[in-house]
């Protein structure tokens, strides 16, 4: 009760503060009179009795604060007035307050950037509950146990991951299993309250309102929900039943999708949607929080597991095909299990699996075994491929604050020091030290609050700008909402900012030697002692930014030209004018004649459009980062040999440019035909025959089965990746299946995207939607990370570079302006323009050299960090070092002149008659 | 005024206080009282009755009101609020006890 009331009381003296204090000076003035009264009564005279009063009463003013203070209020009027008096001295220089904020906004917008997208891909949580108990199986071996087929759909690829083994001497790991491993695992092994498998999305297209489209589906086996312990936000999830043979399809909906492309419709649950031909009953939607297992990629519906054996994509047919491995396994550890005991009796279930099983798939000296790992740690998605890049350029970003806060920071010692007079009154009334430091510091704040909200709009503009680029490759489906770590972190750079730059004008501003100070003319100060110590502590400033700034330049430079030298690759094919059309026909649709007569019609009508010099097709496009490849016996040979597998049309080879180099190319009688044909690559002859002619040998022989024989021999091209050296490599003739079309065209590809669309519709109009897309904008696409950095890290430079320069300029300026006298008597003693010009400018290179070359020893010691990001350029490249050094110093010219060119205009008249 | 005079730290809120008990007083009066009821011992300094006198209002243990006085000013009187009656009547009974022993330590050596 009481403090309630104090609360109030303390309240009204703060809501009537003008009140109160004028109150306080009636009751002291009544008690002056009442004392001035009793002393005239004791006989003095009118002046003699006030004076005596007053003497008694003390300094009014003094008992005055002491008063107010007992309200309680004064740190908030002082902060009040701080802000007040510096949004006053912001108004009335507006130019460098806009400079200020803008240079601020810049830092704050591109670190908050920044770290949002780090937020999003690396940082957020798995919307999965009890997540220290749900792990994921990873296996390790000390060689790959056989996989005739193997994908991990994206959920945990890891940079450590080698399909091939013997790959820097890493061990082979990977967390996909086959079907049968996990029914045995489910069955067999107790260790999991709840146990669940999933592949990603196969191509799954969506038949609504007349039109097609592609949908992202992932098929989950029956505890997939309870495994995660995600709830519906409406109707129903997948159970168990859902997953058996003959269970009547249904779809669990994803709720972003359920509300862009439902409208949030609450009717949705009960209808049927066409999938693929497949009439599928919607029966709920998950929580909104259940997004994203893997960073960056959004789905739309879950289906049961048990619907990909109906839906004929490439794995149907491995539902009990042990050698098949492309399930991730998730479990949710049984109460009382710990993870260590689980650990041990899955790893031993799977090595008696890889082992004894019905087909031994590893040998006991591989020593084959099971680790589990906890879902967040273990289902990284693609996310190793961002944590350089994002980290990289989040260095990038916090220089560049660095350098926006100390350019703040120069702009703010300029004006202290012409405030320095203002100061010098206010220390000689006796203004704390504090006092003084706190009302700088105001003004930065004020400032940085200025620049946090511009910084937080640009964010958000770079952002949305970001994701419509397509730099962040397969990241694009994110909703960039700010949580709690954005805001923190955004309030904690804004702090920065806004304490950062007072600092050194504090420190320099309140070192003031009064009496000079008060006495001298402000423009006569800098001859005082303190100048000497402000020219430099303003000089440092400006070369740590120029040093700064040559850091992200030289860091960017090397990432262009390793961007430059990877597109500089010889893929072994011509790149250019190629037009390439996905198809992918289902399996099931046609029969391998049927498809052979679509694809030989497809040829030939797409052969006529005007414009198109050849085409031709192949299983996957090259350089798609899609690759297929497996072990087989080669005649005369005694072990098996690991090479990658390319199925093609014909003219295959005459499309790509890829060259012939002995033998023939694939003619329309191999297709189809009960002889069997290959072409291998240069690579192939040269590491398993040591150079000998590879022609007419047989591949993939076996007891009944003679193989294919080699026909030629091509090119080595590369197949998925443009960085990795050409490996041996058959080509053999396309049945069936999905398809890739090339086309060559003469001129610019996409010009004939509708023509080729129009074609594919006529000939067959159920065909599933074609992708278009050029073999540049394919090569582009698997380099997006190195776009990424490339891109951001040289906009990144430029803008330390301008921020630099900006610094640069003011020093420069407010040098120009304070030695205007000194111009002036220069110049009347016959210094030409040409000295004055010389003297500004050589001020501006000396400090633009320093800062260049602290630079440049900084980055030569911190661009090796960079290694694993470069291609074909050394950290320490002297062409790019020297070319960042030449730019700056040409960029730093054009900063030093404008206030050099204003110092040849000094009329030494009017600088001397200033005084 | 002499060091003997000044007030012992923190009794001025409870003579403040004992001194309005009766009826309420302005400032002036506050300060009159205490030296007239102490003979001229006690001098309120007069740059500590203001703060003392808004800090108990903060407190909440005195109310003030702004009334004509005898003359026909206008002066802000002071008088005890309920919590200020109980806050009195603990700080009179830590006096009592305090001084009583201080008694107790100066007469017994």
């Amino acid at each position: 009760m009481l403090w309630i009331r104090r609360f109030l009381l303390r309240l009204q003296t703060l809501v009537r503060r003008h009140r109160s204090a004028q109150r306080l000076n009636d009751e002291i003035q009544f008690h002056l009179e009442q004392q001035i009264a009793e002393n005239i009564a004791a006989g003095m005279t009118r002046e003699e009795a006030r004076h005596t009063a007053m003497r008694s009463f003390g300094n009014p003013t003094v008992l005055k604060e002491e008063t107010r203070d007992t309200w309680g209020w004064t740190r908030l009027e002082q902060i009040a007035q701080d802000l007040r008096f510096a949004a006053r001295m912001l108004r009335k220089s507006p130019g460098f307050a806009a400079i200020a904020v803008l240079t601020l906004a810049l830092g704050i917008g591109a670190n908050t950037a920044i770290f949002s997208l780090i937020d999003v891909v690396l940082l957020r949580p798995l919307p999965v509950r009890d997540s220290d108990r749900v792990v994921l199986l990873k296996w390790e071996a000390h060689k790959q146990p056989r996989a005739d087929g193997y994908s991990s759909y994206g959920f945990c690829l890891s940079a450590a991951f080698h399909f091939h083994t013997g790959e820097q001497g890493a061990e082979p790991e990977g967390c996909s299993f086959s079907r049968p491993f996990f029914e045995h695992l489910h069955s067999q092994v107790p260790v999991f309250s709840q146990l669940t498998a999933f592949v990603g999305s196969p191509d799954i297209h969506l038949d609504r309102n007349g039109e097609r489209t592609r949908v992202s589906a992932p098929l989950v086996s029956g505890e997939f929900f309870q495994t995660m312990a995600v709830r519906a936000a409406l109707g129903r999830l997948l159970q168990p039943s859902d997953d058996l043979a003959n269970a009547p399809p249904v779809a669990v909906l994803d709720y972003g999708y359920w509300q862009t492309e439902f409208g949030g419709d609450r009717s949705v649950v009960g209808k049927t949607i066409d999938l693929d031909n497949i009439p599928v009953t919607v029966v709920g939607v998950a929580e909104p929080n259940f997004g994203q297992l893997v960073p960056g990629q959004g789905w739309d519906l879950w289906l049961p597991l048990d619907l990909f054996s109906r839906m004929n994509t490439h794995w149907s047919s491995s539902n009990d095909d042990e050698t098949q491995w492309w399930l991730t396994i998730i479990g949710h550890l049984k109460p009382g299990v710990s993870l260590a005991q689980a650990q041990g009796a899955v790893s031993l279930f799977f090595r008696n699996e890889m082992l004894h099983g019905a087909t031994p798939l590893s040998k006991e000296a591989d020593d084959p075994r099971i680790s589990l790992v906890p879902v967040q740690k273990g289902l990284t998605g693609n996310r190793w491929q961002y944590e350089e890049p994002f980290y990289l350029l989040m260095a990038a970003v916090s220089i560049i604050l660095l350098i926006a806060c100390s350019n703040v920071s120069g702009l703010m010692l300029a004006r202290t020091a012409s405030r320095q007079r203002e100061i010098a009154v206010r220390l000689a009334l006796g203004a704390g030290r504090a006092r003084v430091i706190r009302q700088l510091l105001t003004e930065s704040v004020l400032l940085a609050v200025g620049g946090a909200v511009i910084g937080v709009f640009f964010s958000y503009w770079s952002l949305a700008a970001l994701r419509s680029s397509d730099w962040l490759g397969s990241i694009h489906d994110f909703a960039v909402k700010p949580d709690a770590r954005i805001l923190f972190f955004t309030v904690l750079v804004s702090a920065l900012a806004g304490i950062l730059p007072a600092l050194a004008p504090a420190l320099r501003g309140t070192r003031i030697d009064l009496t000079p100070a008060l006495k001298e003319n402000a423009r006569t100060l800098p001859n005082t002692s303190q100048r000497g110590r402000r020219f430099n502590l303003g000089s440092a400033l400006v070369v740590a930014q120029v040093m700064l700034s040559m850091l992200v330049l030289a860091g960017a430079g090397l990432l262009v030209r390793t961007l430059a030298n990877l597109r500089n690759i010889n893929p072994g094919f011509d790149t250019r004018n190629l037009l390439l059309v996905e198809l992918d026909l289902k399996d099931n649709e046609y029969t391998p004649q049927q498809a052979q007569n679509l694809y030989r019609e497809l040829q030939s009508r797409f052969s006529s459009l005007p414009g198109v010099t050849n085409v031709s097709y192949s299983s996957d496009a090259l350089l798609s980062g899609s690759l297929w490849s497996g072990g087989t016996a080669l005649e005369g040979r005694k072990e098996e040999v690991e090479r990658n597998l390319l199925s093609v049309g014909p003219r295959f080879f005459a499309t790509m440019r890829i060259p012939l180099l002995s033998g023939r190319a694939f003619t329309p009688d191999d297709f189809g035909s009960k002889h069997k044909v290959a072409i291998v690559n240069r690579a192939f002859a040269q590491r398993y025959l040591e150079g000998r002619s590879p022609l007419g040998l047989h591949l993939g022989a076996s007891k009944d089965d003679p193989g294919a024989e080699i026909i030629g021999v091509a090119g080595d091209a590369k197949y998925d990746d443009l960085e990795k050296p050409v490996e041996p490599t058959e080509y053999f003739p396309l049945e069936k299946g999905r398809v890739n079309f090339e086309l060559r065209t003469a001129a610019t590809p996409e010009a004939l995207i509708p023509a080729a669309r129009s074609i594919i519709h006529e000939l067959d109009s159920h065909l599933p939607p074609a992708d278009f897309t050029t073999q540049t904008k394919q090569i582009d696409g698997s380099l997006f990370r190195e776009r990424l950095v490339a891109h951001l890290s040289s906009f990144f430079g430029l803008l330390a570079l301008g921020l630099a320069c900006i610094g640069l300029y003011g020093l420069l300026s407010y040098e120009v302006t304070r030695r205007t006298r000194e111009i002036g008597i220069r110049s009347a003693m016959g210094a030409q323009q040409r000295d004055v010009l010389r003297l500004v400018v050589g001020q501006g290179i000396a400090l633009a050299l320093a800062g260049a070359i602290a630079g440049l020893a900084g980055a030569l010691g911190l661009t090796r960090y960079l290694q694993s990001l470069l291609y074909g350029v050394r950290p320490t490249d002297p062409a790019t070092f020297v070319s960042v050094a030449f730019l700056l110093t040409l960029v730093s010219l054009a900063a030093c002149y404008i206030p050099a060119r204003r110092a040849t205009k000094v009329d030494p008249m009017t600088a001397l008659r200033y005084e | 005024m002499g060091k003997p005079n000044d007030l012992v730290q923190g009794t001025l809120d409870l003579l403040i206080l004992k001194t309005i008990a009766p009826e309420p007083k302005h400032g002036w009066a506050i300060a009159k009282r205490i030296q007239q009821i102490s003979r001229d011992v006690l001098q309120v300094q007069q740059g500590s009755l203001y703060p003392a006198l808004h800090r108990l209002e903060q407190k909440a243990w005195i109310k003030a009101k702004w009334k004509e006085t005898e003359t026909g000013r206008q002066a802000k009187f002071y008088s005890l609020t309920a919590a200020g009656r109980a806050q009195l009547e603990k700080e009179a009974a830590n006096w009592s006890r305090l001084s009583s022993a201080i008694n107790l330590v100066v007469e017994t050596t």
